[in-house]
């Protein structure tokens, strides 16, 4: 049985930053039940970077993040696994008070590393969730 | 097709391998959706104290897949069953392979070396088949 494979047009198109930042990848693509969503860094209304500190830039993350899983009928709550890239590790704490919010029950599986990002983003998270 | 997967928190039957509970950490050692279990990135804890074992590379290395075994054995599956596995270290310099736990059919792995959490030198996660 082969699996579909589509790309998740978000309902929002500024948080789609594949376009806006001309790179060569989809927001999201699902995969059977399985929605795979692309690292995502902040942007703001027009699809620039947003610049802010961890705890803002991982607040508007997750936001359009949620927004991705919605447009393709999932939701942060259905998420299994979740990857952040923090540009220092000494931010830990400060991206996880914000990060708890959104997930308050039964929260995903996660890895957090610090990492070189590009283009001056602090934050950049990924995710795999249930369709 | 979507929405027939259920989706379920994993933990350690070793409460002191249980780190996010134990810290309060925004995510959940494991999740098991469908045939699949996402871990969290793990690391050298002392199943005997709920401490960090933060001695020699080779040693953090052997005890987070001694970790990963329990993890894996408290919901039924196995380091055999691993699909895909992400080694992060602190230092590349410490690029080495652990043969010893893998000796047939090793599953597809990724390796690089990335700023960690609590001193780790090491942590590790994966995608395992449940069953």
């Amino acid at each position: 049985m082969a699996l579909q494979r589509d790309v998740i047009a978000p309902k929002d198109p500024a948080v789609d930053m594949s376009p806006n930042l001309n790179l060569p990848l989809s927001p999201a693509i699902r995969a059977g039940e399985f929605i795979f969503v692309s690292g995502m860094v902040a942007i703001n209304a027009t699809g620039e970077r947003m610049h802010g500190t961890v705890a803002t830039e991982t607040r508007q993350i997750l936001a359009a993040m949620a927004q991705v899983l919605e447009s393709a009928g999932s939701s942060l709550a259905k998420a299994v696994k979740v990857n952040v890239l923090i540009y220092s590790m000494l931010e830990y704490n400060n991206m996880n008070e914000v990060y708890r919010e959104f997930f308050p029950v039964d929260p995903p599986a996660r890895t957090v590393c610090g990492a070189k990002l590009c283009g001056g983003s602090k934050v950049e998270i990924e995710c795999v969730a249930l369709a | 097709m979507t929405g027939q997967l259920s989706r379920t928190v994993i933990e350690p039957t070793n409460p002191r391998l249980n780190v996010s509970r134990n810290a309060n950490l925004p995510h959940s050692p494991g999740i098991r959706v469908g045939e699949y279990i996402f871990l969290s990135g793990m690391g050298p804890v002392d199943p005997a104290t709920g401490g960090r074992n933060l001695g020699p590379i080779a040693d953090q290395i052997r005890q987070t897949l001694r970790n990963m075994e329990h993890m894996l054995a408290s919901a039924g599956s196995g380091l055999d069953r691993i699909v895909k596995i992400n080694i992060v270290l602190a230092d590349i310099q410490h690029y080495d392979v652990r043969r010893e736990l893998f000796l047939v059919d090793p599953p597809a792995r990724t390796t690089c070396a990335l700023q960690l959490s609590n001193g780790n030198g090491v942590e590790i996660e994966c995608i395992a088949l449940s069953l």
